[in-house]
């Protein structure tokens, strides 16, 4: 047995692992993609099938059919990928369990890398589902090893709900893997068409079934060793998830020793009778808890005591001791005293963007150059950075494959411009397929642009159906994007290189042009690919005296129309980061004064 | 098994791709070495598309991944706006490690002037904590790779009165970095050691 320093994630895959799971399945999404790449790397040696999904429905019910056949799965997906999982998640409640079956769905208050910081325990509740909540590295281990254990007992899915400030905060986390027995079990699949089908004979059936098993998994809730709870003053603060952690920071002040605590584990079912008991003890009670007033709801319908929480804790983003603590000294009606010294210099921000070489910013120059005032329905991806200036040709981001639907939408809206849809490659493969065959089905006049990257580039390049090799690095069918297209009864569709800018523009020319469905795939691989695969080029350099500076005709278009982080400006002449260059040669291209060069006799390939 | 920390935080600061992640681990690591508890939070994601990144190691008593404001006691910056950016962790007790080299943000290439001038950056963040400066990129290219970057502010760190010992933070940066790269690391570390010590090279 030996500790590492490990992310929450890390001590999920290895709890999982310990537990003998057998099956784990994922789409990749931020904070939740280490899990599965943990596993997978541990694959073998466990005999374990690991895979990326195509996407998070998919994940689940891969995992269900293994659940079905008696063996332990995992699923891990974020917070909004469990919307995409939801309808294979809602009424695997009514069929249950066999094999144990936990759900992780990694929430992102505060949004870091998300669209929305939807609080799904909710989506526990209302799938009527367990739901448990690990505060930190630690207890991701112990509570994922509870789930599987827990799911098997009562044969219903478990949710692990976790928060970015679990799944990426890091602790020290022992390791039993030595001694673990290797799972050479196999499936197997009891047939029971009374539970496994659920058409609305059995459906009925099943679903006073669930309600009268949500009882017994109160019971287990008002039980659990996940819940803790100690009896001290007449205040009392009630919490879970990681803001017991930061409740556990403010109460080490002596001041505060008296008040009473109950930290929650067990979000779903609320232990009901735990609950009562503490707002029996108490006369006023805090709920810390981020997001959702969802314990705290559920501590007024008591009617006990007075209960507060989001009229001193804030409902949207994360939290932190600091709020925490300023929560808890309002609430006490003490004075905090937070001085704070102001900074006098203006900070500029530093947004994310997309890297030196991407070829996406090839793509996107291409496009401006040939639409002035269009419509850009974007995607989600890191093209979505496109939205940033100069770049500037995302206008809509709503959830994944979103970007062909909405074109669609605006063209029967009857919008004067024709709207181009844009799409990376994992995206138009987890939902983006079902919009284009619609497109075309329902006669829209769009342009779909997919940008073919040859990886999911944003959560860390994992693989998908249209690389050729899956998450345990084995060899596999390759699918072409092109076929699909052909397939769904598209009638134009090209595909271009976009760092070949002539042509590129060209071929886009001639997709706006075009009357229906066309789709340009712009085939190029993620610039942090091409550097692992050697394929970068010779750097370009700018010729001092052919550089004009801020005399520059096209008003030093490199700089300006690019926002490529290798390019800069030093001593008033444009200057090119050698390091960072991957002579993608774009800004080369559109220098008016041919001032951007590779010097000829180091042409080669670095 | 030593129990010498009470509470310890460190507030690691950059740019994505610089090589923070590596420089947690290895605090980790050595923490884990002298038997402490330690937990800390990173960022993953979008934001490591060249944005801003962060990220906390506490050992010790604590609880919370995130370092309270103002109790950090010490800063590793790799760079110096990412410094000024996260001095609310700081108080007057602790020690900023600033490496001097800036990393102008891609938007603001066409307008490099935007960027304030690290002597101002270094002045205004005195006034939070004591401030140690370094230019840790040019000695990590002295190395041998600007990728030990990271190893060379951690020797810095070792150079201050640093609680963690200094042959269980190398013993960590072997286990962790690359095979290969162990002796341009180990070089990397002695170059920071030596620079943060040397008063030439801090401009406080």
């Amino acid at each position: 047995m030996k500790k590492e320093f490990l992310l929450g994630n890390q001590a999920i895959a290895l709890g999982a692992i310990e537990a003998g799971v057998k099956v784990a399945t994922a789409y990749p999404g931020t904070p939740s993609t280490e899990i599965i790449e943990t596993i997978a790397k541990l694959a073998k040696k466990f005999n374990i099938h690991v895979e990326w999904s195509v996407n998070e429905k998919v994940a689940l019910e891969v995992a269900i059919g293994a659940s079905y056949s008696g063996v332990r799965a995992i699923a891990a997906m974020k917070h909004v990928g469990v919307n995409v999982a939801l309808d294979p998640l809602m009424t695997s409640a009514y069929t249950g369990v066999v094999g144990g079956l936990v759900l992780v769905s990694a929430d992102d208050p505060s949004m870091h890398s998300s669209q929305n910081e939807q609080d799904n325990r909710l989506i526990a509740r209302f799938a009527k589902i367990f739901c448990l909540e690990p505060r930190d590295a630690r207890t991701c281990k112990e509570y994922v090893k509870e789930a599987f254990e827990i799911s098997e007992k009562f044969q219903i899915p478990v949710m692990l709900r976790t928060t970015t400030r679990v799944s990426h905060a890091k602790g020290d986390v022992e390791i039993n893997l030595e001694n673990l027995e290797i799972g050479k079990q196999h499936g197997e699949f009891i047939k029971n068409p009374s539970r496994f089908v659920v058409i609305p004979a059995n459906a009925r059936k099943l679903h006073k079934k669930l309600n009268e098993k949500l009882k017994a998994m109160e019971e287990y809730s008002n039980e659990s060793g996940l819940n803790s709870m100690s009896l001290k003053g007449e205040v009392g603060i009630i919490t879970s998830g990681v803001a017991i952690s930061y409740v556990r920071e403010v109460l080490q002040e002596k001041e505060l020793e008296d008040i009473s605590l109950l930290e929650i584990g067990v979000t779903h079912p609320l232990p009901r009778r735990l609950i009562r008991e503490f707002l029996e003890h108490c006369e006023r009670v805090l709920v810390v808890e981020e997001l959702e007033p969802y314990i705290e709801d559920y501590a007024k319908t008591f009617n006990l005591c007075e209960v507060h929480g989001k009229d001193f804790i804030p409902r949207e983003y994360e939290l932190n001791v600091n709020i925490v603590k300023k929560a808890i000294y309002d609430f006490l009606g003490l004075k905090s005293e937070e001085k704070s010294i102001g900074i006098s210099l203006d900070l500029p921000i530093r947004p994310p963007v997309l890297c030196a070489g991407c070829p996406h910013r090839a793509l996107f120059y291409a496009l401006k150059k040939v639409t002035k005032e269009k419509i850009y329905c974007g995607d989600i991806g890191c093209y979505t950075l496109g939205i940033n200036p100069p770049l500037k040709t995302i206008d809509t981001c709503l959830c994944m494959g979103a970007s062909i639907t909405k074109a669609c939408g605006m063209f029967h809206a009857g919008v004067k411009e024709k709207p181009i849809a844009l799409i990376g490659d994992s995206t138009f493969l987890h939902t983006g397929i079902p919009g284009l065959l619609n497109a075309v089905y329902n006669n829209a006049n769009i342009t779909v642009i997919i940008l073919d990257n040859k990886t999911t580039a944003m959560t860390g390049h994992q693989p998908h159906p249209g690389v050729g090799f899956t998450a345990t690095l084995e060899e596999t069918s390759r699918v072409e994007i092109e076929e699909i297209c052909k397939a769904c009864g598209v009638k134009f569709i090209k595909k271009v290189k976009p760092f070949e800018l002539e042509e590129t523009t060209k071929v886009l020319k001639e997709a706006i042009e075009y009357e229906g469905v066309a789709v340009v795939i712009a085939e190029e691989p993620c610039a942090l690919i091409a550097r692992k695969l050697g394929l970068w080029k010779t750097p370009y350099y700018v010729d001092k005296e052919k550089c004009k500076g801020w005399l520059c005709q096209a008003c030093r278009a490199c700089i300006a129309l690019l926002s490529c982080p290798a390019i800069t400006w030093s001593e008033g002449k444009a200057e090119i980061i050698e390091e960072l260059c991957t002579g993608c040669g774009v800004c080369a291209e559109l220098c008016p004064n041919e001032a951007i060069k590779v010097k000829e006799d180091d042409k080669q390939d670095r | 098994m030593t129990n010498k920390i009470d509470k310890l935080s460190i507030i690691i600061t950059g740019v994505g791709g610089q090589g923070i992640l590596l420089a947690s681990n290895v605090l980790g690591k050595a923490a884990i070495y002298e038997g402490y508890n330690v937990i800390g939070s990173e960022t993953h994601g979008m934001a490591q598309r060249g944005g801003s990144v962060v990220s906390h190691v506490r050992i010790g008593n604590v609880f919370s991944p995130l370092i309270p404001k103002g109790k950090a006691d010490y800063m590793l910056a790799f760079e110096p706006l990412e410094a000024l950016r996260n001095a609310e962790f700081l108080n007057e007790k602790s020690i900023a490690i600033v490496n001097t080299y800036p990393i102008i943000p891609t938007t603001l290439r066409g307008e490099v002037w935007k960027y304030p001038k690290v002597e101002k950056i270094l002045t205004e963040l005195k006034k939070f904590s004591e401030v140690m400066a370094i230019n840790a990129s040019e000695l990590a290219r002295k190395a041998g790779s600007i990728k030990t970057l990271n190893v060379v502010m951690l020797g810095a760190l070792a150079s201050t009165n640093f609680p963690l010992k200094e042959e269980n933070l190398k013993r960590a940066i072997r286990e962790i970095v690359p095979p290969k790269t162990i002796e341009i690391n180990m070089k990397a570390f002695e170059l920071g050691k030596i620079a943060s010590k040397s008063q030439e090279n801090r401009l406080f």
